[in-house]
């Protein structure tokens, strides 16, 4: 909302620059978002006066001018047709700079010397649109700065208002919190209107039959107005606070708007069938034309003005084409109601209908304002259109509000606070704020509550209102005391740092993206339908399709990051995320939101360097980190299962994870239809974990063996094995010989490939022997080992090379 | 014969003095004191010699060895050395070429921030809490005393799942459960994702705030300034300006913004702060006794400040970031520079 400084300046005297008051408006809870300097920086641009304009000897269109800056006379070449000699009107003098940065200097147009220039409205950013310069009213006096000669030398504050302050939605309002702060007065002049002519009762009626929405409604009736354009200074007020100017009466009624904060409605009498008014919901389905030309269908929560036949507004939020002021309205009537806040948000809402009108309404208006705005409107209307006011005022008012007051306890007041203020600090207080104070007791004070602060209802409102007003800076810092209490911080909040650092650590970036996804993304995984995981939360109102869906795994986002980067030339890539994943549980209110860890990895196993080794990450890599993750947390021995483990990964090179029995996550090769679907040319191993199950199964303490003190002793054996023959199977096979001094088995080398016979590969295992009472003798050693080279032979048929 | 002798030492540290490899060495070794050496020969001679002279020719004989095998001693030594220093030498490296490294991984700036204002509160004595992201209507407005069809709904552009369904639109939704589920004190801190229906150059739909509560007896609004200038100072610099101005929560009362001087300007005016010399970081105020009354809390026992602030901000200020997206595009050449 904006306010403009001049105007404040009517209702409240202050000493303060924009710079001060600005700052005085923010620390009360008005936050003064912007200032805007009308007429800054452009007193170089004057009132002059055209002593003789005569044809220019070299263009037809141009005139020669001599023009009195009142000091001396210029020249001045000028393309206008408007002016005459003896015009006063605004000249930019040679050093001037205009808006759009442009600097008036001195020039030779057409052979002739011009000193300046004269300036249109719309040159000095007065008016979107002007034709010819501006021509200036004759008592303005000669060389004085053209902005403050007009009285338009302003600063507009844009305010940034909170909802609740409803009260400060008007210049007054505004005034009244300055006020306030001052310990000033606000000087409310009482509108003073001359009726004329017959009481209003003999051609108008109004009749509430919706009391719930409509408690108040208050009118007058004007005749025999001429509707024309506003004065100056009308359109330069409304103007300055963003506002259009339209014709006289609408003007008006605008311009009290802002300056009471309570908006008015101007009907064409002679639109009123039978003069009549009657207030009441809409029927259901009921079609209704407002005054932007837009049909709208009504139902009954909507509160209408009708006269006898017809809606002619939309109560509180738009007038109706029917019966808008016209170039030839003569006969107005005016109204100025009070509806009910929520029924006025609600249709507001519903229709995507907002108005400066419904932004008052459902924010709360001073219910006993009506009649003051009403009349200040009118004698408005009275002076600019000429119109006659009828005696009387109608005033529908059936069952009257009563006055609020709210009891306020000092002490509670320096509880919360944290201050010792007495009671009549606080009193003070509460009468700058326009608030009636009785002391009813000890220490406790009954506050009544003017009509224009809706927000306070309640104690807590009073004391925020003492807070404000003795200044946030005033109250002093201070330290709680409090009882000490500790918990140690939760497990998973404690792995959950422990994770991110060892990913980290492993060389990971983490990323974080956002939690929505598009059902198309799932359907690019190849998930089947009946995987929970097609099946997603979905948002009523997303802001793109790609957005529709929360997402139910970690990996479309990760691959379209991939993609992202790789587009970036980003190849070598090693990301993590730890995020949640939403997934539907029937039968509950709320979705489930696990935790899940997930990482990519593609391109170069090590960093590019002159001596780096330039091999690609594989899915032993992924693995590797796995493994690691497995070591930090101390889960039990990690199962890697092969074959049918996600649509979305390359058949042979994937693994389901257990752990004790139970999938914590899977990790693989990504698919390559999958890799070709989000677009990227080079392959990824992805790795996606359950984060709450990583923690179920980690190890609250680990017990550590100490070492024996005695050399192990180990012995390799290069053997030949049947493809299918798994790595786990010959680890296996080799600790299930149960020899107590077989410390460890190792897989240290495999080859396929021509030397090897065909479905065959070489596989070379390290096994270490050792005990804790004495180192192992060779033939000790032997003996275990010929057991295991039986063993693995017997079971598996290996032959040893 | 002692002539030879001394002659043949002569000649012996002569040749000693000019070898510069170990063959050299090793062949006048084998020259002078070889079984077929010089010495050897010589030493022939001294059956021919009276029992008068013989014992003196003796001592020359040994006192020549001596020598010989000391200089032989020395001279090896000097030589081993001289070629370890030269291997040295060989083996130079270039040592402004880059070193051998292991892929290096970064946290996220949101998460870098979140676990520093953590520790920060967990020093104070606040535990962590969480909550869904997924949330009751009933959570995240009604029981934070947004009414129903109230203009302070307008305050948060809310993506719905369903009509009591909602993304939860700050962390607020957290005291209530917190409060729901254990009677005062309480001190926690939530960090957590939020959502508005919003997307612009600076709104992101997706964003991160972290929320404060401290309910106790006998808690004040100047307790919520002490917390929140220690908190201030420790993030942002023990001089660091902090200003608290009235504002509106429906959650608290009084309600406040908190600014902190700009960290890019120091308080001066520039494009960051709008020249106000400010910047808001966060909202705060004392918890509303309609709050209370949602959780079963006596307003009257206890009172209680809470506080929320958005980690992205805080990030930017932070780390000189001046566009909100590029923290959700993860750019890898973003990301390492953590």
């Amino acid at each position: 909302m904006k306010v403009s400084y001049n105007w404040l300046k009517e209702f409240v005297d202050f000493d303060l620059s924009p710079h001060e008051l600005s700052n005085l408006l923010t620390m009360l809870g008005l936050e003064v978002d912007a200032i805007e300097q009308l007429g800054e920086g452009l007193d170089d641009v004057i009132v002059a006066l055209v002593e003789e304009r005569a044809q220019h000897p070299n263009a037809d269109k141009l005139s020669l001018c001599r023009v009195n800056n009142g000091t001396e006379i210029l020249s001045i070449v000028c393309g206008a047709q408007n002016f005459r000699s003896g015009d006063k009107v605004a000249l930019a003098q040679i050093g001037a700079v205009l808006p759009g940065d442009f600097k008036i200097k001195r020039s030779k147009i057409r052979g002739e010397e011009s000193f300046g220039m004269l300036c249109s409205e719309k040159e000095l950013g007065l008016a979107e649109e002007s034709a010819g310069i501006m021509v200036l009213d004759a008592d303005l006096p000669l060389g004085a700065p053209v902005f403050q000669a007009l009285g338009l030398k302003d600063t507009i504050f844009e305010i940034g208002l909170t909802p609740n302050r409803a009260d400060c939605l008007s210049i007054i309002g505004v005034a009244r919190e300055i006020a306030a702060k001052l310990g000033k007065k606000v000087r409310y002049n009482r509108p003073d209107v001359k009726e004329e002519g017959s009481d209003i009762s003999k051609v108008a009626s109004v009749r509430i039959d919706d009391a719930d929405l409509c408690p108040r409604y208050t009118a007058r009736y004007i005749s025999g107005c001429s509707i024309a354009q506003s004065p100056r200074w009308l359109v330069n007020r409304l103007q300055a606070l963003g506002q259009r100017s339209i014709n006289n009466v609408v003007d008006v009624t605008n311009y009290v708007l802002l300056e009471y904060g309570h908006p008015l409605h101007a009907f064409d009498y002679r639109q009123l069938s039978g003069g009549k008014i009657i207030v009441r919901r809409a029927g259901e389905g009921e079609t209704f034309t407002t005054l932007d030309g837009q049909e709208r269908v009504l139902n009954h929560s909507d509160l209408t003005i009708r006269d006898d036949e017809r809606p002619v507004a939309l109560a509180g939020i738009m007038g109706g084409e029917n019966s808008e002021i016209a170039d030839d309205t003569s006969d107005i009537l005016l109204e100025s109601a009070y509806f009910n806040p929520s029924a006025i948000r609600l249709t507001s809402k519903r229709l995507g209908l907002h108005t400066e009108s419904s932004h008052r309404f459902e924010r709360g208006t001073d219910i006993n304002i009506l009649t003051v705005a009403l009349d200040r409107a009118a004698s408005l209307i009275a002076e600019l259109a000429g119109g006659k006011v009828a005696r009387g005022t109608i005033d529908v008012y059936p069952s009257q509000i009563p006055e609020k007051t709210v009891t306020a306890r000092i002490s509670r007041v320096n509880e919360i606070l944290g201050l010792s203020l007495d009671e009549e600090q606080i009193a003070a207080i509460f009468t700058r704020l326009e608030f009636g104070v009785e002391r009813v007791g000890e220490g406790v004070l009954r506050v009544a509550i003017p009509s224009f602060r809706v927000d306070i209802e309640r104690e807590i409102d009073l004391i925020e209102e003492v807070a404000r007003l003795h200044g946030f800076e005033n109250i002093p810092l201070s330290m709680p005391v409090a009882q000490v209490f500790s918990d140690r911080i939760p497990r998973n909040q404690q792995l959950e740092r422990e994770l991110k650092n060892l990913l980290v650590g492993e060389g990971f970036n983490e990323v974080i993206n956002f939690s929505f996804a598009s059902h198309a993304d799932l359907l690019k995984l190849k998930l089947p339908e009946s995987d929970k995981r097609s099946a997603a939360v979905s948002l009523l109102n997303p802001l793109v399709d790609e957005h529709a869906v929360m997402r139910t795994t970690l990996l479309p986002a990760l691959l379209q990051t991939t993609a992202r980067n790789f587009s970036l030339r980003n190849f070598n890539l090693r990301l993590f995320e730890m995020r949640r994943v939403y997934l539907i549980r029937p039968g509950e209110e709320l979705p489930d939101e696990p935790l899940h860890v997930a990482g990519i990895m593609s391109g170069l196993r090590h960093p590019e360097g002159w001596n780096q080794s330039k091999e690609s990450v594989d899915f032993f890599d992924a693995k590797g980190v796995i493994e690691a993750v497995a070591d930090k947390f101390k889960l039990p021995a990690l199962t890697f299962v092969q074959g049918g483990v996600e649509p979305f990964y390359h058949p042979g090179k994937a693994a389901a994870i257990l752990c004790n029995n139970e999938l914590i996550g899977t990790i693989g090769e990504i698919h390559p239809d999958v890799q070709e679907a989000f677009e990227l040319d080079k392959p990824v191993c992805y790795f996606e974990l359950d984060f709450a199950k990583l923690v179920d199964q980690s190890a609250v303490t680990s017990v550590i063996t100490a070492p024996s003190r005695f050399p192990d002793t180990y012995r390799d054996i290069a053997m030949l094995a049947a493809d299918e023959t798994s790595a786990s199977a010959i680890i296996e096979c080799i600790t299930s010989t149960n020899i107590d001094k077989l410390r460890s088995v190792e897989i240290f080398d495999l080859y396929k490939g021509d030397k090897i016979p065909e479905g065959q590969k070489s596989i070379a295992v390290r096994v270490r022997y050792g005990s804790f009472d004495s180192t192992l003798t060779d033939e000790e050693v032997n003996k275990f080992h010929q057991k295991v080279i039986n063993t693995l032979t017997a079971k598996l048929g290996v032959t040893q090379r | 014969m002692r002539q030879q002798l001394e002659q043949m030492q002569k000649d012996a540290l002569a040749a000693l003095a000019g070898v510069t490899t170990e063959e050299q060495l090793q062949a006048l070794k084998v020259r002078f004191l070889g079984k077929k050496g010089e010495l050897t020969s010589i030493m022939k001679g001294i059956g021919a010699l009276s029992s008068d002279e013989r014992p003196v020719i003796g001592q020359v004989v040994n006192s020549v060895r001596d020598c010989l095998e000391e200089s032989f001693a020395t001279c090896a030594a000097t030589l081993k050395a001289s070629l370890k220093k030269a291997k040295l030498q060989n083996e130079r490296i270039d040592v402004t070429l880059p070193g051998r490294r292991s892929p290096r991984g970064t946290k996220h700036p949101v998460t870098l921030v979140v676990e520093e204002i953590c520790d920060i509160f967990s020093g104070l004595g606040f535990l962590v809490a969480e909550g869904p992201e997924i949330e009751l209507d009933y959570y995240n407005f009604e029981a934070l005393n947004f009414p129903k069809d109230h203009p302070a709904r307008d305050m948060q552009d809310t993506f719905f799942v369903q009509d009591n369904l909602l993304l939860r639109t700050h962390t607020s939704p957290v005291q209530i459960r917190t409060m729901l589920q254990q009677q005062p004190p309480v001190r926690i801190i939530a960090p957590g994702t939020v959502y508005r229906c919003d997307y612009d150059a600076t709104h992101s739909p997706m964003f991160h705030q972290i929320e404060g509560l401290m309910v106790d007896k006998g808690i004040t609004f100047g307790d919520l300034k002490g917390i929140l200038t220690i908190f201030t100072n420790q993030m942002f610099g023990n001089d660091i300006g902090v200003r608290l101005r009235p504002s509106f929560f429906p959650f608290t009362e009084p309600s406040a913004e908190v600014d902190i001087a700009c960290v890019i300007c120091r308080g001066k005016g520039c494009r960051v702060c709008k020249n106000s010399g400010w910047l808001e970081i966060l909202g705060a105020g004392m918890v509303d006794p309609e709050v209370f009354r949602h959780v079963g809390y006596d307003a009257e026992k206890v009172n209680g400040f809470a506080f929320g602030m958005g980690i992205e901000r805080v990030a930017m200020l932070k780390y000189g970031i001046n566009d909100m997206r590029l923290l959700f595009e993860n750019d890898v050449r973003f990301l390492s520079q953590f």
